[in-house]
């Protein structure tokens, strides 16, 4: 039985899986009894992951070969989903909107479209997708096309079709903004950078501008979202780093007002 | 109506749980690349670190209720089972025979291309700066065991110091970066 000295000494190297296995198992019993090692175990758990934490690009196909892994379990129907949608209690209990049976049959109304769609949507504090593999993944899991996505949007009272334009007036991209805020890139000829540069959107909300995402290098798809309590007055895009930019680094190459 | 995106990640595993196939897509968006990112930093592969990614998500669905949201966030949750599997595949007989050649690789390699998202790069200038007020020997310590997969033990007969100096600077050198981390604004180290 490992001391508490012994075992806090080595929760540092636990964390890092730095240890071997019977000093773990020694650490893992004495963890099971010692909640002031737990909780420095949960810090020093927090900093490793912090260190590991670099995010890269998905493989292409690899979230298919998850999902094409995820056990079937046959024709019995999930207990209730707890609620993904919020501010409406009367939903409480009701079978959810995400539920894999859900997504089995036809999706033919823009809300059941628009879940899909959002689950490819949101970052940060205002929405954000990159239109990248990702996106083609959660489609091809939804069972719903970018294409169908957008018509949906284009048939909802009181959409708006922004187009954005060079200086010039030239036409490089056209989205689809829906009154609940979520946006759709309806097309594009914005031309392909080099793979060390990508297209960022940007939404101007109180004069200010707001990041909406990497487009990538050669815009198709993209799917946005932005809070109806804070007006877009203006959607542009810039061309930055591969990574992204706080703040528009330089001129917007097209733009379009809200 | 909240959309799936603004859901927290709590709700997101209750939802998993739940069998939502959608809820652990978004999962899988929000933290798969960091997921991804740390099992090929670790293994210095790709076709093994999709395969970590593939267990650590797969495990998510069959077990969510192995994450604890009073212990930590999602993401550190799932940096941890990924970590602990491209450790366990490294350690590994198989990967041990190619571990020299890929320590070569890892030195050309070393400044991996990053996708970040702006908070993942903020997160990271904050780390690397952190990692960089160190003393040597800690950071050293620190980044032979969590980045290249060795035991402190290791550690130590490679670096010729006594066993209990290195789980000392490893040590030393956690504590060092939670204070430095926390200082910054970090705080998911807060614990």
């Amino acid at each position: 039985m490992i001391t508490h000295d012994a075992a806090s000494e080595l929760l540092a190297s636990f964390a890092l899986d730095a240890v071997e296995d019977e000093e773990r198992r020694q650490v893992e019993d004495h963890l099971a009894t010692c909640p002031r090692c737990r909780s420095e175990l949960d810090a020093m758990s927090a900093v490793a992951a912090a260190m590991g934490n670099s995010v890269e690009p998905l493989p292409e196909g690899l979230w298919s070969n998850i999902a094409s892994r995820l056990p079937e379990r046959g024709d019995e129907e999930p207990p209730p989903m707890p609620r993904l949608v919020a501010g409406d209690r009367s939903t409480e209990g009701a079978p959810d909107a995400t539920g894999r049976g859900r997504l089995r049959g036809p999706m033919a109304t823009l809300g059941a479209l628009a879940v899909a769609a959002a689950a490819v949507a949101a970052l940060l504090g205002v929405g954000l997708v990159r239109a990248d593999d990702r996106v083609a993944h959660y489609q091809s899991l939804a069972r719903v096309g970018t294409a169908e996505t957008v018509a949906a949007a284009l048939e909802v009272p009181g959409h708006q079709v922004v187009t954005l334009e060079t200086a010039g007036q030239a036409e490089l991209a056209r989205f689809v903004v829906v009154p609940d805020g979520r946006g759709y890139l309806i097309s594009s000829t914005l031309p392909t950078l080099a793979s060390h540069h990508t297209y960022q959107l940007w939404g101007t909300i109180a004069n200010k501008p707001i990041s909406l995402g990497l487009l990538g290098p050669s815009p198709r798809q993209a799917t946005f979202t932005v809070a109806t309590t804070a007006p877009l007055s203006k959607l542009s895009v810039t061309v930055e780093p591969a990574g992204g930019s706080v703040v528009p680094s330089g001129q917007a190459v097209a733009s379009g007002t809200v | 109506m909240q959309q799936i995106g603004d859901v927290s990640d709590a709700q997101l595993v209750t939802s998993i749980a739940r069998y939502s196939e959608v809820a652990l897509a978004e999962a899988y968006r929000r933290h798969g690349g960091a997921v991804y990112g740390l099992a090929r930093r670790v293994l210095n592969n790709s076709a093994e670190a999709e395969d970590v990614t593939q267990e650590v998500f797969l495990r998510l669905w069959d077990q969510p209720d192995r994450f604890d949201a009073s212990r930590g966030s999602l993401r550190s949750y799932l940096l941890a089972q990924s970590h602990g599997r491209a450790v366990d595949a490294v350690r590994s007989l198989n990967s041990r025979r190619l571990r020299e050649e890929r320590n070569a690789q890892r030195t050309a390699t070393a400044a991996y291309d990053m996708d970040h998202e702006i908070w993942d790069l903020a997160l990271a200038d904050q780390v690397a700066q952190a990692l960089g007020e160190l003393p040597g020997e800690e950071r050293r310590a620190i980044e032979m065991a969590y980045f290249e997969g060795h035991t402190y033990q290791e550690v130590a007969r490679l670096l010729r110091q006594p066993e209990g100096t290195v789980k000392g600077r490893i040590r030393n050198g956690m504590r060092r970066m939670r204070d430095l981390l926390m200082a910054a604004g970090v705080q998911e180290v807060g614990a």
